[in-house]
């Protein structure tokens, strides 16, 4: 390899070091520098966190090799508030609330510092498009507007300094104020640490190797080759397990590292760690796996089916969980009802695409602690699993929670952890783990697809007399936080209203894809889903409005739930005409809905996707220039 | 991961073509790395071990930038960005800011460059109809000599282009249209950083009262292999009156154009759209007649 001997002037200090050809400028800035304010949240020029001035001009420093900064002045968030000061939008960014998990938030200031800069009066619509390389997964962006903004009006002089500061909260209330977030300056000045920003001296690094198969026996791995590499410190597989292998949130059947078998593409076989992440990278090129191909299974309701292949073999119909719900009659409700409708409903896998991919760092500690740092959305549970798996006393594990650059149900399952856990017990170094965007993708869980059948009975003023619900989930191969799902869905199913007659069940089924667990509302949406866009088609066919058939069938306060709960207050009727307002809702059946749609027309719906915002509205001036 | 064991900047032609002589068959081209970076990941090409990469953007011949009144020169490291700060460029070429615009995002413009669009020969490429309509003539150059051959000869399937071992793409040569309107329409699944799923580059020419067309240039891609020119419209539209009944009619003309195999009858919806907006504000910004153009027509393609 031919070093390169950069010189480049970087956050105002002339550097002059040797760098691997390879690196690209963002590996350069964190890796050889530390400078870690500016993230690598996809390493394929598609979000924005690595988004860095070179010569003046935002770059993504996740696609220019680090030759092209020869010469070059580079300025990274760090440069905005380098004595500690922040800048105008810093304090912006704060005021208004723009940072959540914050993993986007270095380069969303730096990109609202470029358009600024490019034009220091862009309104908002040439603020969105400037802003346009960059993703936020928290926020729904509005607020990050608003903050743009807010510093713009400040810098031009249209609002006083003071505008920045936090609002007067007379005597120390703060419910119902908006209080600036004290976490908020950590973030905006990129100097919050997330797990894939920590370093120990003497860390290793760690890669993995995936499953390329669906669903395979493992006959033999051969690690030898890898092992004798240079730089390698140690290999794992699953036959290093110490101890009771297995983690899940509910059933504990997944193994830290495929054992005996594989059961989807991107599941972990064996893990390196090396002195660096390319010699990692090439060690896990080097393991040789033979596998002997097993006849997959992908869709849920072939797997219920007798002769299916079989995922686990503690589940030989390959039901993870069935959660039925009984309440009086159905049929006698259906029989009574006027109208019976039926109707099938499908929901897809979703990934949570938190801009922050799965990190952590762990190490052994002077007392003989296994310590590991990660995103975790649920490290007590971890903690307590991760004793077994690897054999010593609780008081021996220690889980600790590193800032989550968002999570939203991704981060509650112990996918990585394990690995890390044990080679650092192999090599007694600490060891730190990143995940590529990509590998983000292939191997965590996804939202649960589902397949819904729908039949509910009704009186002709509305009045719902029977719901049958039955809805089969693809689990996925593992376990994971399915149970849990079922349950939510199932309990929520028949929606807030009142209905004398229910018989829900909901199956999560074990297949050969991507494990499937928690994702924001958790298993809700997939049910409700149904129900909802069932009412709707049962409004049209009854003339009646959406939203009054919601109202005919509401719970009211102290109404019992389907699953026997009594509700002190139910806050549906205050929803609903919320909703009504807001939307601008044009009344009457949605079959009757006419051509000047009030609902659509609204100030709050936005116009169709163009781009253009900075070419001015005068067009026709073009031309001419 | 790209993995190199070598980085060059040549700073001039005949360096870079000494670097390609001595690496031969050990070496690949980069520009702005905007395509080799993400292509060099999983689920692409994987990790990727190439032991040198040349790259051009320092070429002096490779960043020359020539505005005529008939005749524009680009060198093949020009960035996309530059169609939106250069006035003169974008007076020349009046669809490439509208391009420009849609373009990835703000950042990966100022190094995404025109040469690598050409020759990474992307179905979806933006660039490339609008060098299409422009009449563009590829200039190529290697040790042994120059040559060139016009655009749509050039690029030849989804990939595939004519470029020899040993050479570079050095610049472009284009028709200059100043004075004409240009638009560019995109559709993909958002605003930023998107692949078009189909992509149109219009221009037009007015008469002085802004009523009669003298002149269009339409250029597609995104629906087949390669960028298509629609010379029958540009016939049918040369020389008449200006009105929404004609450029309805255009939009009309059954040109079996979508050969993508995904998604036919939503790309034809969106061509046949395409089309009568992309003349709508193409017209409007060549000087349009107010009268010449109804609202109704606006307001449904707008
Ligand atoms: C997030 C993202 C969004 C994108 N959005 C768009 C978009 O909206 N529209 C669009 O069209 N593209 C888009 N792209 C693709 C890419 O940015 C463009 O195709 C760009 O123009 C490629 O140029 P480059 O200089 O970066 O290419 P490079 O990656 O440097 O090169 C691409 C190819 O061209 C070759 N090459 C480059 N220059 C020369 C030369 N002078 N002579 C010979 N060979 C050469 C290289 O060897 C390589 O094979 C996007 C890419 C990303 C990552
Ligand atoms: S754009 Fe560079 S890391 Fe995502
Ligand atoms: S705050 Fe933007 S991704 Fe979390």
């Amino acid at each position: 390899m031919v070093d390169i001997r950069l010189n480049a002037t970087i956050n105002g200090r002339k550097v002059s070091r040797d760098a691997k050809p390879h690196l690209r400028l963002l590996d350069f800035l964190r890796d050889d520098l530390n400078l870690t304010g500016n993230k690598e949240g996809c390493g394929a020029g598609e979000c924005g966190t690595c988004s860095v001035f070179v010569d003046g001009v935002l770059m993504k420093s996740c696609l220019m090799p680090v030759a092209k900064a020869q010469g070059a002045q580079i300025d990274t968030i760090e440069s905005l508030a380098k004595s500690g000061e922040l800048s105008v939008l810093q304090k912006a960014f704060h005021k208004a609330g723009a940072s959540q998990c914050g993993y986007c938030i270095p380069g969303m200031v730096m990109a609202a510092t470029a358009a600024l800069r490019a034009n220091p009066f862009a309104d908002r619509e040439e603020i969105k498009e400037r802003l346009g390389g960059n993703i936020c997964r928290c926020t729904g962006y509005q607020k990050i507007f608003d903050a743009v903004e807010l510093a713009r009006d400040v810098q031009n002089g249209r609002l006083p300094a003071t505008a920045l500061l936090e609002t007067d909260t007379a005597d120390g209330e703060v419910i119902g104020k908006s209080v600036r977030r004290i976490d908020a300056p950590s973030k905006v000045s990129g100097r919050l640490k997330y797990a894939g920003d920590m370093t120990m001296p003497g860390m290793l690094y760690v890669q993995v190797l995936r499953s390329p198969h669906a669903h395979a026996r493992i006959v033999s791995i051969d690690t030898s080759a890898a092992l004798a590499m240079e730089g390698v410190e140690s290999v794992i597989t699953s036959a290093d397990v110490p101890g009771k292998d297995g983690f899940g949130v509910f059933v504990h059947d997944q193994p830290i590292m495929a054992r005996d078998k594989v059961r989807y593409v991107g599941e972990a076989i064996a893990a390196v760690a090396a002195e660096d992440a390319l010699t990692a990278k090439r060690a896990v090129a080097a393991i040789k796996v033979v596998y002997e191909r097993l006849v997959p299974v992908f869709d849920p309701d072939e797997a219920m089916r007798v002769g299916a292949a079989v995922v686990h073999d503690y589940a030989p119909d390959n039901i993870t969980k069935h959660i039925p719900i009984r309440v009086g009659d159905v049929e006698a409700g259906f029989a009574e009802s006027d109208l019976v409708i039926e109707e099938n409903y499908s929901t897809q896998a979703i990934e949570h695409a938190y801009l922050e991919p799965e990190a952590g760092l762990a190490y052994v500690d002077h007392d003989d602690v296994v310590t590991v740092v990660s995103p975790s959305q649920n490290i007590t549970h971890h903690r307590h699993m991760l004793a077994r798996i690897i054999a010593r006393p609780i008081s021996k594990v220690r889980f600790i929670m590193s800032p989550v650059g968002g999570g939203f149900g991704g981060k509650e399952d112990m996918i990585y952890q394990g690995m890390l856990a044990l080679l650092a017990m192999k090599t007694m170094r600490p060891v730190r783990l990143v995940y590529t965007r990509e590998e983000s993708i292939i191997s965590t869980a996804k939202r649960h697809p589902s397949r819904t059948t729908l039949r509910m009975g009704v009186m002709r003023d509305g009045r719902i007399r029977a719901l049958a619900m039955r809805m089969v989930c693809d689990g996925g191969a593992y376990g994971l936080s399915t149970e849990g799902v079922m349950r939510k869905a199932a309990i929520l199913a028949a929606g807030p209203y009142n209905i004398p007659n229910v018989r829900i069940d909901t199956f999560g089924i074990y297949t050969n894809n991507t494990p499937s667990g928690a994702f924001r509302s958790f298993g809700a949406l997939q049910t409700q889903f149904a129900t909802e866009s069932h009412l709707d088609i049962i409004a049209e066919r009854l003339g009646l409005d959406p939203f009054e058939i919601r109202r005919i069938n509401a719970m009211r306060d102290g109404a019992t739930t389907h699953t026997k709960q009594k509700l002190g207050s139910v806050s549906l009727m205050r929803a609903l005409d919320a909703a009504e307002q807001a939307s601008g809702w044009e009344a009457g059946a949605p079959a009757v809905r006419g051509p000047t749609r009030g609902d659509l027309a609204h100030d709050d719906v936005r116009p169709s996707v163009t781009l253009g915002a900075r070419f001015g509205a005068d067009d026709t001036q073009e031309a001419a220039e | 991961m790209l993995i190199c064991d070598e980085y060059i900047t040549p700073a001039s032609l005949a360096e870079a073509f000494a670097a390609m002589e001595t690496h031969r068959g050990h070496y690949r081209v980069v520009a702005g790395c905007t395509d080799t970076l993400p292509w060099a990941r999983e689920g692409r090409a994987g990790d990727v071990e190439i032991p040198v990469l040349i790259d051009v953007t320092k070429i002096p011949e490779l960043n020359e930038r020539e505005v005529g009144d008939h005749r524009v020169r680009l060198g093949a490291a020009t960035p996309i960005q530059r169609f939106l700060d250069d006035a003169a460029l974008g007076c020349a070429m009046p669809a490439m800011p509208r391009c420009a615009v849609w373009f990835a995002d703000d950042q990966i413009r100022a190094q995404a460059t025109l040469g690598g669009n050409v020759v990474n020969a992307s179905p979806a490429a933006d660039a490339t109809p609008c060098l299409e309509a422009h009449d563009a003539v590829v200039e190529l150059s290697s040790a042994k000599g120059k040559r060139s051959m016009a655009l749509r000869d050039f690029i030849t399937g989804p990939g595939k282009t004519q470029l020899a071992d040993g050479e570079l793409v050095t610049g472009f040569e284009c028709d200059a249209f100043p004075g004409y309107g240009g638009s560019f329409e995109k559709v993909g699944h958002r605003r930023s950083l998107v692949i078009s799923v189909v992509c149109l580059a219009v221009m037009v020419k007015l008469d002085r009262e802004g009523r009669t067309i003298d002149d269009t240039r339409l250029a597609i891609a995104g629906i087949r292999p390669v960028p298509r020119r629609l010379r029958e419209i540009e016939e049918l539209l040369r020389g008449k009156k200006l009105s929404g009944a004609l450029l309805e009619e255009a939009a009309d003309m059954p040109l079996d154009l979508v050969q993508s195999r995904t998604r036919q009858d939503y790309r034809r919806d969106v061509v046949r759209g395409f089309l009568v907006r992309g003349l709508i504000a193409a017209a409007k910004r060549a000087g349009a007649s107010p009268d010449a153009l109804t609202q109704e027509l606006e307001a449904a393609y707008g």
